[in-house]
């Protein structure tokens, strides 16, 4: 299947064939009616209970009196009762007409129902690649964001956590997808509603379950934003039973684990290594480091003075409640994390109401309303140089004080320049302290739906949605403390506001109609959505503050016009979506789906996109054949193939814009510019992903084990790329649609109940394994570069690029007779490797020795849960880790700067210092300056590339259930759990082998350049206490 | 079937309004279509392609300036041994730019190439669509006067500087049309004479020209530049004398009181272009003097030469260092010694005593760190003077003493050079000119850089302690041993040209 590219005219065409389709939905005659009562084991009625004819999606759910009604029911129909937790019962229609059932509870609890896109569908009958996680497993992890929670719990969904800053840093890519310049992001969905931003801000509390959908057949409906994946969360709804009211309260101490901090230099070793370092160059020793030894007793730890133990608590109070007709949840939440860099503060408070009304029984009305407000002031701590607070505390010179003799904070240190302390170090701990680097967000997701079931197995429904955000940041720098070295201080007051409204609304009109024809079972879905977005945003940036205790506009005397801006941003999407789910006899499956997208991003050539898919399943277990493999509780075979796309490439990218702000002087008067700044492409589309799934589901000895297995192949074409083009055109680049990437892996998935009875012990493991290749760039372009990146044909995305080393030059015969870099090498430097052979070390040109020198990527990733129950004890065990990725430790620039000019990690005491003492063979010789160092430490190599394989025991959990008699007080849950307990890798960067950090500080360094150690916030461990008590 | 007319209906209306409902143009900023059509479009335009020329000279840490008179026997850098990372200065300095196949990684290569391209490309679509608008016709003259004005200025330096360039005369629009084959230095030429003298003719003169703006006097200035540099003298002689005879330009009384103050004394009565600066908030300032200040250097002893009201320290090494030899080069008692040079003794003392010269003329006053006002000069009246000085004495022709006595008087030499006429005109502009970007042009077109450079290379390797190399330090071994007249192309371009 090809995507076919729809201009506007064709438009139309599309939307009768459209209309016909719903035509196609007429009446029918009615057939004979059942009824009957679902109980559960004690008698009580068990509403709920999803009731449907085998083999199609034909079905019903027990009302709050366990009863339920079916029309259209044949004699020879067998109708199946499921409902979470309870095993699934089948009875043949037969003649009866009034039934009573009694469920059973099940041990293993399978869920039967997953979300899929636009609505439901039995799991067994799904013929995509989907993924569920219900809340119950994550409810212990005493952290922020949902996707930290669902970190290694998914095969396919590969989570990093790139800094430990509070509610942020997660890097979220589904079967590795990625992209050169447009979102890799996952598109989320919640409650049905393509919300824009990420889903950090949810209490994770409000969730119900949490969908993945991975192959093109069951993301296609999302059309040209469902290349990278799409994740459903369906929050919490009234469930059926009794009103239910749940306090869930937890509090935690984090701390820095000391594994993996890295190593520096005391003030007495940093004291020795100056003195060599100027007796290594014969030259006089500044009288300060003659003798190292008077710093004994005299170390300032400035990393240390930035790190606390803090708190972290939550409080959650859950009421769910099904009436007649009337099912509601409500859940209102607190959370505060301090962080565990001094002063940082995180808070969410949060409120979801649901409320689901049946008007009729042909009519449901139904509101979401989930408010949050988010408190975010963390200090600015990620980053190089320039940036983190964290990094700069590194490599602050250790006898310069932290306190001075009078117990204050010093204000900034310096030493005279003839000992080699170029840079002035403000003091970290009032930066963290005095600079404001504060957000506010308050969010508000909502929806309205109008739910009508005219005829049996129509359901038409009509919803409104809208998501308004709005976003205050306010960065405040006074005088007297700064976030980058060499800053002196008193420095110059500043401040930046970017404030945000962005405000979404959708609108969604569906059908859906379900029938069953002897063995075939249909269904089909017809739909028309319109959304728009709109952002307006301010940002201002002034300086020159009148007094440190008054940031404010008025106070400020200067306001910058670089930086103070509006900025409007809309884009707008009109699509239209069908599919068709269609089984024979209930083993035999079919879906096939299409969205058509229209989209104000998309170029005025290139209006539309149209993307179909379609996925196929065999139950063969079903087969009779298969009925003597006792063993095979279930087998079924999948196999799909789509095509999706990624929308994310600018909202006014396809226009040739004017910058009005490339103004003049002429004689000291402002006189207003204006130039073209970027070319015009009218043919500029979404990138297109075509994606091939093919695997199984496989459940054995009753399902004592089920295994799900998963491979997939996908190429990624006419991706986004500003294909830079020559400067000579008055322009750096051009946005087009170009190059291929392939992508393939295998995901697999098992769980399995070790043992039943009074100890239960379940285990459920998840590997996968992602691969990728690029196909091609542009025309004329083989490669891109990162950071530290090359992006090149016939290699895999974002590689490691630099030199090869290979040790030092030990004495002056070695570097006689190895290749150089010319006027910089001496013995006891870096020997970089002659790649190209020419005899001599050299970097840019047509005879660059740089080659790829390591992967961000891993080869493998995975994931273990273990959970015991006894009694009333549970204990569960999350393990996650990661194979084969590597990490540049690129924080070496400065904490190995061999010149002396900063603190150094302490391996460098092993450097090189002559022919006798050639120390470790890692760190060269200080000797030269930065003629000599300047090679090993701005020449980028493979000595910086660290492996970052690592296990990770993510989470142990132990927890006692109390069950009362009490007629309000039904039961509590107490349990400790210990999250990151402790990392298993020999990854030597830092604490974090996840880590990815940019020299900016504020983001990842995107998908041309992951992988990168900056040094960044750490990660906690957290030591949590909560209790659950259910009324 | 008439609830299915009614849903086809309102379908019908959905697509046909989805067009619009799908075409969302930027609010905040206009697009090329909605553009150049009034005078004020035209005015913002033509505004527009001054800009690149602030960057010109102040890019981060250098500009025009480390690849002309960092790259001569005026300015040298300040080398501290605790910096690595300085090739890009180190190498334009010593006359190592690592080059092969005609092309250069060199930073300020590359920020000078795309700078002049930007002004080439933002000068063409002014002349591309200037003729379709209507508006009054002598607005529309100054504003196509200016457009030829820049992009001849443009191409003069890219001629110089390269020796070859690609050739644009119209706005890129696409990918495709993005690389031209490159253009000969005859061809470049032939394209800055013409437009020089389509200048010439649509620019009014200074007194009737915006202050700031391009003026035919400036035109006919570089015209003269670029006819000097080929040697065509009585062409050159033309455009110098019709300068003089206009009777808007005289020297100001001091050489000190012609450069421009940080807001002050800008565009005056010498001036006959210079690159504006603003200082201030609106992003049109320059900071491109601190690049030149020695270092490390205290908050304090910043001040003492910036005035500004808030000085930071600085630390890294400083460019644009006067040379011991440019120094020398003054005759006793030549008042602009002192008015172009100052000292400062630094008390971080990591290079003899710690006493450093710098760059005096442009040494201004300003209210805040790092943000000044300071004109770029690029023709003055008294390089007016010495050229016509120079064509005059190139052709044999009487007169160029005359020409050039104006130029010592002011200076407050009141006696005759002895010697070779020429060699005193040409040692006349090392010293008025110093510090403004001429002499490596200079050195060029008169066939005296390799032998200039090669002999200044060999006395800083020499005696590098005199070239402010700290003990321990050395000059390239590699540097100055093969003197290239002209910069490779930059290497970045290379890539995606398939033309070079």
């Amino acid at each position: 299947m090809k995507v076919k590219r729809m201009k506007r005219k064709d438009n139309l065409k599309f939307c009768i064939v459209m209309v016909l389709l719903f035509c196609s939905i007429i009446t029918f005659a009615q057939q004979n009616a059942i009824s009957g009562k679902v109980t559960d084991s004690s008698g009580e009625p068990l509403p709920g209970v999803t009731v449907v004819l085998r083999g199609t999606t034909q079905g019903t759910i027990t009302d709050f009196d366990g009863a339920f009604n079916l029309t259209n029911v044949k004699a020879e129909d067998v109708l199946v009762f499921s409902f979470v937790g309870m095993i699934k019962q089948e009875v043949e229609v037969g003649d009866q007409r009034n039934f009573k059932v009694t469920m059973l509870a099940d041990a293993i609890g399978i869920e039967e129902v997953v979300a899929v896109g636009y609505g439901t569908q039995v799991k067994r009958e799904v013929s995509g690649s989907v993924q569920t996680v219900d809340a119950e497993t994550l409810k212990d992890l005493p952290v922020s964001q949902v996707t930290q929670k669902i970190q290694g719990q998914m095969a396919g969904v590969q989570i990093k956590q790139t800094t430990g800053k509070p509610g942020e840093g997660m890097n979220v890519r589904i079967r590795g997808q990625f992209s050169i310049a447009a979102g890799s992001e996952p598109l989320y969905v919640v409650d049905g509603f393509p919300i824009t931003g990420g889903i950090n801000k949810i209490n994770p509390d409000e969730i119900e379950d949490i969908t993945v959908l991975k192959d093109a057949a069951s993301t296609s409906l999302y059309g040209s934003r469902a290349a990278n994946g799409v994740i459903l969360i369906t929050t919490k709804k009234g469930k059926p039973g009794q009103t239910n009211v749940s306090l869930n309260v937890s509090y935690g101490i984090q701390e820095v684990p000391e594994r993996g901090r890295i190593d520096m230099m005391d003030a007495v070793e940093f004291a020795q290594f100056k003195k060599e370092f100027y007796e290594d160059a014969g030259k006089d020793v500044p009288e300060m480091f003659q003798n190292p030894s008077i710093y004994e007793g005299k170390n300032n730890d400035w990393y240390d003075a930035l790190l606390q133990t803090a708190p972290v608590q939550s409080y959650n109070l859950t009421v769910t409640s099904n009436t007649d007709k009337l099912r509601t949840a409500a859940v209102a939440g607190f959370y505060k994390q301090d962080g565990v860099v001094i002063n940082s503060d995180y808070e969410r408070y949060s409120l979801r109401l649901n409320m689901d009304y049946d008007v009729s029984d042909k009519v449901t009305i139904g509101f979401n309303l989930a408010p949050s407000y988010i408190k975010d002031d963390t200090p600015r701590t990620d980053g190089g140089r320039n940036e983190g607070i964290l990094f700069n505390a590194l490599h602050t010179w250790p006898m310069m004080p932290i306190y001075d003799d009078n117990g204050e904070l010093t204000l900034y240190n310096k030493l005279p320049a003839d000992v080699g302390n170029i840079f002035s170090y403000p003091n970290w701990v009032r930066s963290a302290q005095e600079l404001v680097n504060e957000t506010k967000d308050l969010d508000l997701l909502s929806t309205g739906y109008l739910e009508y079931k005219p005829i049996a197995g129509l359901t038409l429904k009509s919803s409104i949605n809208a998501q308004i955000t709005n976003s205050k940041f306010k960065f405040f720098n006074p005088s007297t403390a700064t976030y980058r070295i060499n800053q002196g201080i008193p420095t110059t007051s500043r401040s930046t506001r970017d404030e945000f409204t962005n405000f979404s609304w959708l609108n969604e009109n569906t059908a859906t109609y379900t029938k069953s024809v002897g063995d075939h079972n249909f269904s089909l879905l017809g739909g028309a959505t319109i959304q728009k977005f709109r952002q307006d945003r301010f940002q201002l940036n002034m300086d020159n503050f009148s007094d440190d205790r008054l940031p404010f506009v008025q106070t400020a005397t200067n306001i910058n016009r670089t930086g103070t801006q509006d900025i409007v941003n809309e884009w707008s999407l009109v699509s239209f979506l069908s599919r068709l789910t269609y089984n024979y006899k209930g083993k035999y499956l079919l879906t096939a789906a299409i969205r058509s997208d229209g989209s104000s991003r998309f170029g005025s050539e290139n209006a539309w996109g149209t993307f179909p898919s379609v996925s196929v399943g065999w139950i063969a277990s079903d087969e009779s054949f298969m009925a003597d493999a006792e063993a095979v509780s279930m087998l079924k075979l999948r196999a799909s193939y789509g095509v999706t796309g990624n929308n994310n490439i600018g909202n006014y990218t396809q226009y040739a814009l004017i910058n009005n702000t490339t103004s003049a002087a002429f004689n000291d008067n402002f006189a207003a510019g204006s130039a073209v700044s970027s070319m015009a492409n009218s043919n500029l589309g979404w990138e297109t992903t075509k994606q091939f799934d093919i695997g199984f589901d496989l459940s054995l000895y009753n399902n004592r084990v089920s295994v799900v297995y998963d491979y997939y192949k996908k190429k990624t074409t006419n991706l986004l790329y500003n294909v830079q083009v020559p400067w000579e055109s008055g322009f750096s680049n051009f946005s087009d649609n170009i190059g291929e990437i392939a992508f393939w892996g295998h995901e697999l998935g098992i769980k399995s109940i070790n043992t039943t009875g009074k100890l239960k012990w379940t285990t459920s493991a998840n590997i996968s394994f992602n691969r990728n290749e690029v196909k091609s760039l542009a025309e004329g372009i083989d490669r891109v570069y990162g950071d530290f990146h090359i992006t090149k044909v016939g290699e895999p995305f974002g590689q490691f690029y630099g030199f090869k080393s290979d040790g030092l030059y030990m004495n002056q015969a070695d570097l006689d007779n190895s290749p150089v870099v010319p006027g910089r090498s001496t013995v006891g430097s870096i020997k970089l490797v002659d790649v190209n052979n020419d005899g001599v070390i050299t970097k840019g040109g047509d005879n660059d020795d740089r080659t790829i020198i390591g992967n961000p990527f891993p080869d493998f990733e995975y994931g273990m849960t273990n959970t015991l129950n006894y009694g009333n004890w549970d204990f569960s065990v999350l393990m996650t880790g990661s194979q084969g990725a590597e990490v540049m430790v690129r924080h070496l620039v400065t904490t190995a700067n061999l010149d002396g000019v900063f603190n150094l990690v302490d391996d460098v005491k092993y450097r090189w210092r002559s022919e006798e003492n050639p120390g470790k063979g890692f760190y060269g010789t200080t000797v030269g300056g930065g003629r000599v160092t300047g090679v090993e430490r701005d020449w980028n190599n493979d000595r910086e590339i660290a492996d970052a394989s690592y296990l990770n025991i993510r989470n142990i959990t132990l927890g006692y259930t109390y069950n009362s008699k009490s007629k309000i007080f039904k039961s509590a849950r107490f349990y400790a759990s210990i999250q990151n307990v402790y990392i298993f890798t020999d990854y030597w960067g830092g604490p974090n082998p996840e880590i990815s950090v940019g020299r900016s500080g504020s983001n990842d360094g995107g998908n041309l350049s992951q992988g990168v150690d900056w040094s960044g916030y750490p990660v906690p461990r957290i030591y949590n206490f909560g209790v659950n008590v259910n009324f | 079937m008439k609830k299915i007319f009614i849903l086809l209906g309102l379908i019908g209306l959905l697509t046909t309004s989805c067009d619009e409902f799908l075409t969302i143009y930027p609010e905040t900023s206009l697009s090329v279509p909605t553009f150049y059509k009034t005078e004020a479009d035209f005015t913002q335009a033509i505004n527009g392609a001054y800009a690149p020329l602030r960057l010109l000279n102040n890019h981060e840490g250098g500009g025009m300036w480390v690849l002309t008179e960092m790259h001569s026997d005026n300015t040298i850098f300040q080398r501290l041994a605790q910096f690595g990372a300085r090739e890009r200065w180190h190498d334009v300095a010593q006359h190592a730019v690592p080059t092969a196949d005609g092309v250069t990684a060199n930073l300020y290569v590359k920020h000078a190439y795309v700078d002049l391209f930007q002004i080439i490309a933002r000068s063409n679509q002014v002349l591309y669509t200037i003729d379709e608008a209507d508006f009054d016709a002598n607005a529309k003259d100054n504003i196509k006067g200016q457009a030829h004005f820049l992009r001849a200025f443009s191409y003069f330096q890219l001629v110089r500087l390269f020796g070859k360039a690609p050739l644009h005369l119209v706005p890129v629009t696409n990918r495709q049309e993005a690389a031209l084959e490159l253009s000969d230095a005859a061809a470049l030429y032939t394209q800055i004479e013409l437009d020089a003298k389509e200048a010439i003719q649509l620019l009014p003169v200074k007194s009737a020209q915006e202050a700031g703006r391009a003026t035919s006097g400036a035109a006919r200035m570089l015209l003269a530049d670029a006819y000097m540099t080929q040697q065509k003298w009585s062409d050159a002689e033309t455009q110098l004398m019709a300068i003089v005879n206009s009777d808007e330009y005289v020297l100001m009384p001091s050489y000190a009181e012609a450069f421009s103050e940080s807001s002050a004394n800008k565009n005056n009565m010498e001036s006959l272009f210079e690159i504006q600066y603003k200082e201030g908030s609106e992003g049109l300032h320059g900071s491109w003097f601190y690049a030149m200040i020695p270092r490390p250097i205290t908050a304090e002893e910043v001040g003492s030469i910036t005035g500004t009201s808030n000085p930071l320290n600085i630390t890294n090494e400083a460019n644009n260092i006067p040379t011991p030899d440019i120094i020398a080069a003054y005759e006793e008692g030549d008042l602009r010694k002192d008015a172009s040079i100052a000292y400062i003794t630094l008390s971080n003392v990591l290079w003899k005593d710690g006493t450093y010269p710098y760059i005096k003329k442009y040494a201004k006053t300003h209210a805040l760190h790092g943000n000044h006002g300071m004109s770029w000069p690029v023709y003055r009246y008294s390089e007016v003077l010495l050229a016509l000085a120079e064509v005059l004495d190139e052709q044999g022709k009487p007169g160029a003493m005359d020409y050039l006595m104006q130029v010592r008087e002011r200076a407050g030499l009141m006696n005759e050079p002895a010697g070779d006429l020429s060699d005193a005109i040409f040692k006349e502009r090392r010293v008025e000119l110093a510090f403004e970007n001429k002499r490596w042009f200079d050195l060029v077109r008169t066939g005296r850089a390799v032998d200039v450079i090669t002999a200044y290379g060999q006395r800083v390797k020499t005696n590098p302690g005199e070239y402010y190399f700290p003990e321990g330090e050395d000059p390239y071994p590699h540097g100055f041993q093969e003197i290239r007249l002209t910069y490779g192309l930059p290497a970045s371009e290379a890539d995606l040209s398939p033309n070079f």
